[in-house]
């Protein structure tokens, strides 16, 4: 059958040519299933990615690297000394790892009471360095008041609204933390409010605090240590080998330095997500399934018409097996024509229409709270090689599926029946 | 399958009922028929049970965020809300006849259950850990009919009334490090300026899957809270109902507001959508994906129909060109092709449903458990567990089997049109 | 005070848990103290700085024990309760309840930065976790993290002296204590009026960053007892309900014991009868 391929082929795209008007209607078909499929992914990775990174920056990156005991307790006792923290920026500094890592935050955590002269609430202080920080947590774009902390900042506090509202505080006002300190002891520290933010999330608004790393670390007595090492990376779909690459260059660490993917720190997100992602992929299979069937359609009905030609071409010396090819070539050709043409239509649809995002503020307001994160009203798609690749792999799918049965009744075509045929 | 031969004799197209028509040329090509009628079969049952997921998901977040624990309506004294105060009690300093109460809120036709409960802030305390818990006083008879906090204990016996009892949370058992029949030590500052303290043995540990209440919670038997908090047992804090459908209860809350007020008393009703708006939003926000999936199904179904109609009424040009030879006018073959659509309809929608009920039936009542591919998570303030249960659509029902016709039809407008118009001569002799 | 203390979720008893924040126990536990007669005022040549600190330092004292009633006034209830209390320096105090009744033997103890209370009912001794040191000591007015409070007012607060004078007939100095830089300290400034005679404190008010008062702290009732000089009726009032107050009367003082730091012990706060 292979050496008669080039001939098969050619008949196959005379016979879509001949019905052009049906390859067309079914084409389209193809091209509005795969180019809606196209145009889903794109803003499904683009939105899971959004989801997966504004999680992974408010929360623990990407990556996060504490003392074994940390994620369970999460008190001081538990932190990396100086040496480990140490020995952690220096495995991210390795050639192979830095060019994963997009930014690296030394962050302190610290549970404590915030008192003020009107109350006091206990809150999670997190010592941070403020440029990193900026580029990573981004609770700068946040800002509802005064300002973002800056490198060489010392006294300075940046709080949440309700905390704010909790505490009757305004820009400048005293803030005293207490938490208790390496050795046990309880110690405070005065701050004062140099920015007020709003994320929407409770848990942040009423509750967090961000306060200079030296800051935090001279108030508990911690010169040189950190609670977390965060690691933000340029995506999420290298988390796997980073952590694999960092668990082998802190393998001497291996007691003192746990090294957590963003799923282990934080399960709620992952589950979020891939609920998201199983819908996505529920429609897309349902997607397939309607596409497949109209191709299905449209292929066997031309077979049936060809009932008389498959006999004579088949009475000419052509085996069924070949037959069966040069339907299965025609089914393939009419899917790839019109699902290359849709995911074309689909890219360029959404480029051009919502390249700068499609915006739900209208309907979302602010945004919602989904698994500990804030999603943004506006959904950016993105077009990355894994999107095309899952939008070529149905359309093969499809066209497959779609022929198989045709390509299997024109095989069946009996040489002595098919003459008989009437059109 | 033998093709048969073409019509029935002009006059019997001319007498019979659209429909019949429409069957007929149906049945002309079966299997064809079988093909586009699946996939508008498909389609509608697609609509309707992603709506169902859609509305089961939503259902989950808003049953668990108001289940669990809140109840879909709360009553409580005018002044509670926001700051909790423990001296606000329902019906004032005095307090209230609670079980009249209760029995009063719990009479409304849309609330299944309603049960009183007490709320106090404290330590729980056993060996050297000690826990800052909020303590909720629950009527252990009636509060299993108004929330479902009491069917998450995995271990250990459930409350008793009058006892020193309480049930507490995973997280907070495992940093207390005790398990049932183990004692703690309560201490919550008193309604009169004493501090509150007794032992309490725990007699079991629930597991909600939500950190807020299984490391920070403990339930108690109401009257037990009442005594730890000197508080006397006409004054409690709320008044919690279950709403069997939740979007039910803002209805419900005005009915009661309106004879509160009326039989003076001093309590207001809140319904869980104004306690938690976001949740209300979020659904919102689901439905709205229902109508857009809806489009999408269909609108990739009309080519599909098109395509299809196309070829069937490409196959019968002769027999248009015949009878528009013969004298019938364009609107008779307009309007066979019309009604085969219909009939195309009418077949693919009673495919659709046929496979649409036992799917949805199945699923909604044994939904399948997704705990291997995810865990539990919290959308809009609401958690939803790895089961995919679907609730039934109603009016997606019948929208998508409307969107199901126009679709059928639009799809047959080209075809119909194009038919109407053949050139009767040039196809008679085979142009 | 405008937030309660912490407690999660539901069930903040707010008027109880409300409640003026970061006077010391010191007030309460350890009281102005002057060997009687004094050497006329010899202070006018030390600094505000100096005689602020002389005023706290009595303030802080060294051992005592003595017998004291406390009376809270909340919008919600009122109450009187009977303590012993033993302190030794500002490290360590302990304060047992002798009535009402239904509280006797129930007793706090302050060794360092941590509370214990000592619950007799079910015998029980519980360590007051961080999140709930801004909660109110016995329901008064005195939260627990004023107990552990033991920086002196000098090391946080520059001194000035804003009047110097006689009012109602009396010598007094009013200064006035405003935060150093980075002192830990929730007030804004602090204003504190002494006698000149005999440096008894009258009063001291606190105020937050608008200027705003948040509460009061007067001394009063002036007697001998254990040999020295204090006032013996110290009230603390916050300033956003007019009508709730906690009053400390004390009834019997002793001073100089033979008290040491291991009386402060777990141990002892469990043994009832002392």
């Amino acid at each position: 059958m292979s050496s008669r391929f080039p001939i098969l082929a050619r008949l196959a795209v005379r016979n879509l040519r001949k019905s052009l008007r049906r390859s067309l209607l079914t084409g389209a078909a193809m091209v509005v299933g795969v180019g809606l499929l196209a145009m889903s992914r794109a803003f499904a990775e683009g939105g899971h990615e959004d989801w997966i990174e504004s999680g992974v920056r408010i929360g623990t990156g990407h990556i996060a690297l504490q003392a074994p005991r940390f994620y369970a307790r999460r008190t001081i006792e538990h932190r990396l000394g100086p040496d480990e923290v140490r020995a952690v920026l220096a495995a991210l500094r390795d050639p192979t790892l830095a060019d994963d890592a997009l930014e690296v935050a030394v962050r302190l955590e610290l549970q404590g009471l915030a008192s003020s002269a009107a109350a006091a609430v206990p809150v999670m202080v997190n010592g941070v360095e403020p440029d990193v920080e900026r580029r990573f947590a981004e609770l700068d774009t946040a800002l509802e008041q005064g300002r973002y902390l800056e490198p060489g900042d010392r006294l300075h506090a940046y709080i949440g609204v309700k905390l704010a509202e909790r505490l009757d505080l305004e820009l400048g006002s005293r803030l005293v933390l207490t938490a208790q300190d390496a050795s046990g002891e309880i110690a405070a520290q005065l701050v004062r409010v140099a920015g007020i933010f709003r994320t929407g999330l409770p848990e942040m608004d009423e509750r967090f605090v961000q306060v200079p790393l030296e800051t935090a670390r001279e108030w508990v007595g911690t010169q040189g240590a950190a609670t977390s090492v965060a690691v933000l990376l340029h995506s999420s779909h290298r988390v796997r080998g980073v952590q694999r690459a960092l668990l082998e260059r802190l393998a001497s660490h291996r007691d003192q330095i746990r090294v957590l993917t963003w799923q282990e720190a934080m399960p709620a997100l992952e589950a979020a997500v891939k609920m998201d992602d199983f819908g996505d992929y529920v429609f897309h299979v349902v997607t397939l399934v309607i596409v497949a069937l109209a191709i299905v359609n449209t292929i066997l009905m031309s077979v049936l018409h060809r009932t008389r030609e498959f006999g004579v071409v088949r009475a000419l010396g052509l085996t069924p097996g070949d037959t069966g090819t040069q339907v299965m070539i025609e089914g393939l050709v009419l899917s790839a024509v019109s699902g290359v043409i849709g995911i074309i239509v689909g890219f360029a649809v959404t480029w051009l229409f919502w390249r700068d995002g499609l915006d739900f503020s209208g309907m979302m307001g602010d945004g919602i709270r989904g698994a500990g994160v804030m999603l943004k009203p506006v959904f950016y798609p993105q077009f990355t090689p894994r999107v095309l690749l899952q939008s070529f792999t149905f359309v093969f799918a499809v066209g497959v599926l779609a022929s198989l049965y045709p390509a299997y009744r024109a095989t069946k075509i009996e040489i002595a029946d098919a003459m008989k045929f009437e059109e | 399958m033998t093709p048969r031969a073409p019509g029935h004799g002009i006059s019997g197209l001319f007498r019979r009922p659209w429909w019949r028509v429409g069957w007929r040329n149906l049945g002309r090509n079966r299997r064809r028929t079988l093909f586009t009628a699946s996939g508008l079969a498909i389609g509608y049952c697609t609509v309707v049970v992603m709506s169902g997921l859609g509305r089961g998901m939503v259902a989950e977040m808003v049953g668990n965020g108001t289940g669990i624990l809140s109840g879909q309506l709360q009553i409580h004294g005018l002044e509670y809300l926001p700051e909790r105060s423990v001296y606000e009690t329902l019906g004032g300093k005095e307090g209230t006849d609670v079980a009249a109460l209760v029995d009063r809120v719990a009479g409304d036709p849309s609330i299944a259950a309603a049960a009183a409960r007490v709320y106090g802030g404290g330590l729980v305390s056993s060996g050297d850990a000690t826990v800052a818990a909020s303590l909720i006083g629950i009527d252990p008879r009636r509060e299993p009919e108004v929330s479902s906090i009491l069917g998450t204990v995995y271990e250990g016996t459930q409350l008793t009334e009058g006892s020193n009892q309480l049930l507490i949370g995973r997280e907070m058992a495992i940093r207390l490090d005790v398990g049932p029949g183990d004692e703690v030590v309560l201490v919550a500052p008193a309604a009169d300026g004493s501090l509150g303290n007794d032992l309490f043995r725990v007699s079991g540990m629930f597991s909600t899957g939500l950190t807020e209440l299984d490391g920070a919670v403990a339930l108690l038997p109401v009257d037990a809270l009442q005594e730890l908090i000197a508080l006397p047992v006409e004054r409690i804090h709320e008044i919690a109902a279950r709403v069997a459908d939740p979007w039910a209860a803002p209805d419900a809350a005005e009915r009661a507001n309106s004879w509160l007020i009326s039989d003076l008393v001093e309590a207001k009703a809140t319904a869980w959508t104004e306690l938690q708006p976001e949740m209300v939003f979020y659904a919102g926000l689901f439905e709205s994906m229902e109508w857009i999936l809806l489009v999408i199904i269909f609108a990739m179904a009309v080519f599909g129909v098109a395509n299809t109609m196309l070829t069937g009424t490409f196959e019968r040009r002769r027999e248009f060109a015949l009878l528009l030879a013969l004298g019938a006018g364009p609107g008779l073959i307009l309007r066979s092709v019309l009604a085969e659509a219909i009939a195309l309809g009418v077949v693919s929608l009673g495919a659709g449903a046929l496979i649409t009920a036992p799917l949805m039936f199945w699923w909604h009542e044994a939904p399948p458990d997704m705990s291997w591919l995810y865990g539990g998570y919290t959308m809009a303030g609401g958690l939803v567990r790895p089961v995919l249960r679907v609730e039934y659509p109603p009016e997606m029902l019948w929208m998508a089997a409307v969107a199901l016709f126009v679709t059928a039809v639009l799809a047959a407008i080209y075809p119909a049109l194009r038919s109407a118009h053949t050139p009767p001569a040039d196809t008679l002799a085979g142009r | 005070m405008r937030a309660g203390r912490e407690f999660p979720q539901g069930g903040r008893p707010g008027g109880l848990l409300r409640t003026a924040r970061g006077a010391r126990l010191l007030v309460l536990v350890a009281v102005p103290q002057l060997d009687v007669p004094q050497t006329p005022p010899v202070y006018a040549q030390e600094g505000p700085a100096e005689i602020v600190d002389r005023v706290d330092r009595l303030l802080r004292g060294e051992s005592s024990r003595g017998l004291v009633a406390m009376r809270i006034v909340t919008e919600h209830w009122t109450r009187s309760m009977e303590m012993r209390i033993w302190s030794l320096g500002t490290d360590h105090a302990l304060i047992r309840i002798l009535s009402p009744q239904k509280e006797a033997g129930l007793s706090t103890l302050k060794a360092g930065n941590e509370i214990w209370n000592y619950l007799p009912r079910v015998d029980r001794t519980i360590k007051v976790p961080t999140s709930l040191m801004g909660a109110a000591w016995m329901g008064s007015h005195f939260t627990n993290d004023d107990l552990v409070k033991e920086h002196q007012l000098i090391e946080d607060y520059d001194v000035e002296i804003a009047f110097d004078g006689v009012r109602n007939g009396v010598e007094v100095w009013e200064f006035d204590l405003t935060p150093k830089a980075e002192a830990a300290v929730i007030w804004d400034r602090i204003v504190y009026l002494v006698r000149v005679a005999d440096l008894m404190p009258v009063w001291a008010r606190f105020y937050d960053e608008r200027d705003d008062l948040i509460r009061t702290i007067t001394w009063s009732e002036y007697r001998t007892m254990g040999g020295r000089l204090v006032p013996t009726l110290v009230t603390i009032e916050p300033a956003d309900k007019p009508n709730e107050r906690t009053a400390v009367q004390y009834v019997e003082l002793e001073f100089d014991l033979d008290l040491e730091p291991a009386f402060f012990s777990l141990r002892t706060l469990r043994s009832r009868d002392r």
